[in-house]
This record gives C-alpha cells, structure tokens and sequence, in this order.
C-alpha cells in the first residue's frame, strides 16, 4: 500500500492531508472521549431516556421530511424529467434553488409570513416548521437524484409495458421498482441532511438531538457528552450510508439505458395545467413567496432596517466569497482525486473516508476540529480562516467525489490507456484527456460547493476564530437579539446575494462549458 | 389480405427525416421482413405500428381499424393485440421469469394465469427456469422468455427488431428455427426488422427493403435475390 501511495505522490499528499488535518481530529476526539475512563463512565450515566426520547424525535421528523421530500421530488423529477412539459429546462433550475439557500434564511422567511398571516409564531416555532421548511430544502435534492434515476431507466422496458398495459401500472410496477436504487439514495440523503441539520431547529426553538448536542458543547461545556450523543447520529448515519450502498452494489437490476435508446417522454396531454399548477406552485411556494415575504418584512417601517442590515453585511462580502470560493476549489481537488482513485485504479479507501465524515453531524465535526487545533503549536490554525477551510473541505468533499465519480465512469478506460502505451504520464493524461472530458462536472462541482460553502453553517458556527466576518456567522450571531424587520433584512440580502451567485454562475458557466 | 395498412407516412427526429410519405401494406399470417442499413427508418416503423411513436402525418391501420392518424395516437400501444421484441430484449430485470410473463395477464386480470405461463414455458423448454432472474439465463434462454412474453397475450401480430442481432452464429440458427415455426403454431403475422439479409432470406415469406425513409423494393425472397434495383444489388451484395 505504502509503495502505491508512492508511486502517486500528488494522490498520497491530498489523501495524507486529508487523513491528517480532518479524519484524524475526529478520531482524536472520539478516542479521547471514549477512552477517557471517568469522563466516559459518568456520561453514560447521563444517557437518560429523555435523550433517547429526543433521538427518536429527530429521527421522526428526519424520517418525515425524507419522505415528503422523496414523494415530492419524485413528482418534480418525473414532470420535468419525463414529460414534455413546457419550460422544463427553466423549472429544472429555478426549483433547485431552495438548496442552495442558506436553510436559516428559509426558516426566516416563513417564520415572517405567519407572523403576517396570523400575528403568532407558534405553528411554525415547532416540529411542524422544521418538517416544512426543510422538505422545501430538500425536495429539490431529490428532484435531481430521483429525476437522474427516471432518465436511467431503459426506455425499451418502459415500451413494453405500455404494450402490455396502461400508464398507470407502467409507472408504479416497472418505473418504481427499477428506480429504488434512486429512492433510497433521495431517502437517506435527505435523512441525513436532516437529521444533522442544526440552523432551523435552533431558530425555530425546537429541542431536537443536534440542538442539544450544541447546548452541552456551549452553554455547559460538558464536551465529552457532546461527543457521546452526537456518536449516535453519526452511527445511525454511517448505518444508512452503508445500507444504500449495499443495496446500490447488490442492485442485479439496476438499469441504465445502453447506446441508442433514448429517455422516453410522454405527453402530458389534458394533465398539462395540472403540470403547470404543481411546477408553478412549488416554485412560488418555495422561492418567490420566501422572498417577498422577506422584502414586505424588510420594508414594513421604511428603508432603515435594510440599509443597517447592509452596513452590517457588507464587511462580509468579500471574505465571505473569497473563503467560499477557495473551499470550492480545494473540495472539488479532494473529492476529483478520491474519485478518480477509486475509479480507476480501484482504490476506495479514501471515498470510504469521505462518507465518514461527511456523515458526522456538522456540530460534532466542529467539536472535533476545536478540540484537536486549540492547542498551543495549532494556533496558525486554530486563529485563522484555515480552520473554517478545513470545515467545507471535510463537509463537502463527498459531494465533489459523488459528482465527478459519475462523469469518470462515462469514459472509457481504453482512452487513458491508449496514452499510456504512448508514453503519457499520468499528470499530462489527467490535464489533456480527463479533465477537458469531465470538465461539466468539474464545473458543476466547483459551482455547487461553493453555493454549500457560502451557507454553511453547522462547522462554522463552531470553529469560526473571534474577528470572523463572513455572511452566515454575521446573521446568526446578530439573529438572537435583533429586532425582527432587521433579521428579515439580513436574511433577504444573503438571499439576494446568493441568488445573485447562483444567475451568474449558471450564465458564466454555461459559456465557459462551451467554450471548453 | 393486409393485416397493417400504413399510409403516405412521414416521420422525422428533430430536423432528421426518417420516413418520407411512405406507404406500405403487411398481409395477414405472413411473415414480412423489413430489410435496410443504419437510419433507413425500419425500426420507426415497428415503432409506429406499435403506437410507441407518432408520425408527424399520414395513418396507421391494423384489421381495418385506423389506430394512428398523424400525430394522434386513436389506439393506445396495450390495446393493438400486438407482441413487440426488442433488440435488447427489455426483460424487466426486477421481475422472475414467471413474472415477467405473467405480468400482461396478471393486469389484464385474466384466468388460468399459472397454466398458462406454464403451458408457454413448456413449449420453449424453460419450465425449469420460472423462478430465475433473467440476468441469470443464458442469451438463448433470454430470447426465449421474451418471446414467451409477447405470446402469452395471444397476440395476432408480432412485431421484432433485431431480435438476433447480440447472438452468436449457433444460437442464431436455433432461434431462427423457434422463430420460423411461430407463425404456424400461434397463427401469427410477424414483422421482422433486420440489417442482415442472409437473415431475412432464411425466414421471410416477403421482404421489404428500405433506404433512406423509402421503399426501394418489396417482393419475395427469389424475387429480392434476382432483383434489377441498383440499392437493393448493392446491399445483399456486401
């Protein structure tokens, strides 16, 4: 193994850097915690049932947005990925963007419209906001996941069962069943993402694992039950990863349509305005409507609030891009070298690490970095925006390697092979042949995690040193004490800068694509 | 008697015309190979008569009964009474062998279910496999189970695409052989597409040989052999 790491010098830096700097604080803190005898012995005690009680709530509600986010995004994928509904290619864009928005800022928003609606917060400050303003997050998520498992399916298998029978069955006997890789990974992604989810609970005031988790990191110090707690989220995490891949690699009957057959559209025919009703309804739900309701708010008393609201945010600005976009880059390097590792020369041991820790919760992982760089010799580190780097590099980076691991499958090894009996070495294979191939998803990558970086949250809110001025720790930090037209300011400037981010890149990179 | 009736069909994939103004009649209990290169347009063909496709003009007709006028599909592809074989097969791989064939009569909530898929599986001498996957039967055995499929709704047509083009030489004969006698056991009019004309003169009462979206020539297969036609001279000569 050493010697193979060798013989790929730049594979071994990023895999030992990674190793060091991210997996080993996380084992660092849980063999601390787990092998501090005391500590440990008293904690359990501690583990009463009203904790199992809240871990099987969070598991509830992370169950209840999975699956509304699941039957909804399936609906989205199977209308715009499989129908010949109008501006689809528009919608297909449009509803991503709930995702990409900081989920806090969501969670702003619609606090805000049933303060307008019904002048009292208490519907939506409990389990039934985080239910509904996360499934509006996450239903896009699983609008491209399951909406890719529809375009996946061989249309042959489709057209024989429409000779066979009707629509109907086609869709929930032969489409459903050869889509449920897609289901599951939409399902427990979501889970996952849910049940980590730390910034909505905490605004809305709802006690669920990961707030608590937080409350015995900040408010009682008691580290070491933090880090006990949170190892059940990460085991239930790591439990369903592994389920969904198992099922993924036992999957005799995944589909994928082979050369020459196409997606099969069908027509929507008289079902075209209930098409139209469901994409512009979700779209004015999901996006429009958050964001008028956060201009009402801001504008209620005038122009004052919004003109604070940007003398305060404007400092950020320019860090706050700066750190997203290096995170972006240094996340898509990390997760295109353990993709392509592992694709093509079979080493999946670094992917294996990736998953790991993108399964710890965001707080732990934030607990973990703190406790291993708060020591003398680490303050460069510690001190330093490095450590928020280190935070997205270890957040994001399995979502790089999901990314650009599809794209290197779709090439042919013979391809680098053929180079290689050239005498081409690896770095100049990966610069004139991998990378003008994959360059979409490379694209698609950097563009994505940066949009992820520039909300994140959960890590930063952790580590992030005294003096930081970046986006989401400014709104979070002012958001307790502030009055409410002031938050809603905020929060519809962060909403306006990243939509901002999300046209530019999306017009940028189209043009950049081509012209690669 | 013609049992399909296609007529001045026009069809084209974006700005690709596939099919120009063609016309074409298949008799009935006859077997009717639709012969012709890459991009000639026999299988949008099979594909229309199925109803999987409409044409941007023209109408389709199956027992006197019109089933597609231009870009309207009248009678959906579950209704026709027609079989269909892909070339890939399209056996659904999350179904067993049982179910794959019994999955048509099972929604058309018909009886004698289990019998029938026995009786058919019988015929091929795939008893023994009901209960496999098909990822776990042979190419041979693959081919089979999906020509059991098509039958098992009594089909009076059979519409198949390539159904040989991924076997080796061997298997090829022996599937032939099934395919020849299926006209006279299930009383069937089968339309078979294929690129290989030694293929279609071992099987086809009539050929049909296209070019480019349009008919060069139709005729018996003596009359294909010896024909005078430029296209048609040059295709079975290579």
């Amino acid at each position: 193994m050493g010697r193979k790491l060798i013989e790929h010098p730049f594979y071994a830096i990023i895999y030992g850097s990674f190793v060091l700097f991210i997996v080993f604080p996380i084992v660092y803190t849980l063999g601390t915690t787990f092998f501090d005898g005391s500590s440990l012995a008293g904690n359990i005690l501690l583990l009463d049932k009203d904790i199992f009680l809240l871990l099987v709530k969070s598991c509830i509600i992370a169950f209840c947005i999975a699956m509304l986010s699941t039957i909804f995004g399936t609906s989205l994928g199977f209308l715009l990925y499989k129908t010949d509904f109008p501006f689809r290619s528009f919608f297909k864009i449009a509803l991503l963007i709930p995702l990409f928005i900081s989920p806090y800022i969501l969670a702003v928003a619609w606090k805000d419209f049933i303060y307008v609606f019904f002048n009292n917060t208490d519907l939506i400050s409990s389990s039934i906001g985080v239910i509904l303003v996360l499934s509006f997050i996450y239903t896009p998520l699983s609008m491209i996941i399951t909406g890719s498992g529809l375009s996946n399916i061989n249309s042959h298998l489709e057209e024989m069962g429409l000779l066979t029978t009707g629509l109907r069955s086609v869709v929930f006997k032969i489409m459903l069943p050869l889509m449920k890789p897609a289901l599951l990974s939409s399902f427990v992604l979501v889970f996952i993402f849910s049940i980590s989810n730390f910034s909505v609970p905490a605004f809305f005031g709802v006690k669920l694992f990961t707030t608590e988790i937080f409350i015995q990191f900040s408010a009682f110090y008691n580290h070491s039950l933090a880090i006990l707690q949170s190892a059940f989220l990460v085991v239930i995490c790591l439990l369903l990863l592994y389920a969904d891949r198992k099922h993924l690699a036992d999957a005799s009957f995944l589909s994928i349509g082979g050369k020459g057959t196409s997606i099969r559209k069908y027509s929507l025919g008289k079902g075209l305005w209930l098409g139209w009703f469901g994409a512009s309804f979700w779209f004015l739900i999901s996006v429009i409507f958050p964001f008028i309701i956060l201009f009402i708010q801001s504008f209620r008393g005038g122009a004052s609030k919004f003109i604070q609201a940007f003398d305060l945010l404007k400092s950020t600005f320019s860090d706050s891009i700066l750190l997203a976009f290096s995170g972006a880059i240094i996340t898509t390097i990390v997760g295109f070298t353990a993709a392509y590792f592992s694709e093509t020369k079979n080493r999946n041991f670094f992917n294996w690490l990736l998953l790991f820790v993108f399964a710890v919760p965001s707080v732990i992982f934030g607990i973990s970095l703190i406790k291993f760089y708060n020591h003398p010799g680490l303050d460069m580190i510690y001190a330093s925006y490095t450590i928020i780097l280190i935070g997205y590099t270890g957040k994001f980076s399995f979502i790089s390697a999901k990314l650009t691991a599809n794209a290197i499958k779709q090439i042919p090894y013979s391809l680098e092979e053929a180079a290689q009996i050239e005498g081409i070495g690896l770095y100049r294979r990966l610069r004139t042949i991998i990378f003008p191939l994959i360059m979409p998803a490379l694209f698609a990558s950097v563009v994505i995690n940066f949009i992820f970086c520039l909300g994140e949250l959960g890590t930063t809110i952790m580590v992030y040193p005294p003096g930081t001025e970046i986006m989401p720790i400014k709104v979070f930090t002012i958001m307790a004490n502030a009055p409410q037209s002031l938050v809603s300011s905020m929060s519809l400037i962060v909403f306006s800068v990243t939509l901002v981010v999300i046209i530019s890149l999306a017009y940028f990179g189209k043009k950049f694509i081509r012209s690669t | 008697m013609s049992i399909i009736e296609l007529k001045n069909i026009s069809h084209s994939y974006g700005n690709k015309v596939v099919l120009q103004n063609l016309s074409l009649n298949i008799e009935a209990n006859r077997m009717t190979c639709l012969l012709g290169g890459s991009g000639s347009g026999k299988t949008t063909i099979l594909r229309l008569i199925a109803g999987l496709e409409t044409p941007q003009s023209g109408q389709i007709s199956i027992e006197g009964e019109l089933v597609t006028q231009s870009q309207k599909i009248i009678k959906p592809p579950h209704m026709r009474k027609l079989g269909f074989i892909f070339q890939d097969l399209a056996l659904w791989p999350h179904f067993t062998v049982y179910k794959n064939i019994a999955f048509g009569l099972k929604e058309r909530k018909e009886k004698d279910v289990k019998d029938r898929v026995y009786k058919i599986l019988g015929f091929f001498g795939l008893q023994d496999e009901a209960e496999k996957f098909p990822h776990q039967l042979s190419g041979g055995q693959q081919q089979l189970v999906a020509i059991s499929r098509s039958l098992i709704l009594d089909p009076k047509i059979l519409l198949m695409d390539e159904p040989l083009a991924n076997l080796d030489v061997k298997l090829k004969r022996k599937i032939l052989e099934h395919i020849k006698n299926l006209k006279q056991n299930f009383d069937l009019t089968i339309v078979y597409v294929t690129h290989d004309h030694k293929e279609a003169f071992a099987i086809a009462d009539k050929i049909v040989v296209l070019n480019e979206g349009k008919i060069e020539q139709t005729g018996s297969v003596q009359q294909i052999q010896n024909s005078e036609n430029e296209f048609v001279k040059y295709f079975i000569e290579f």
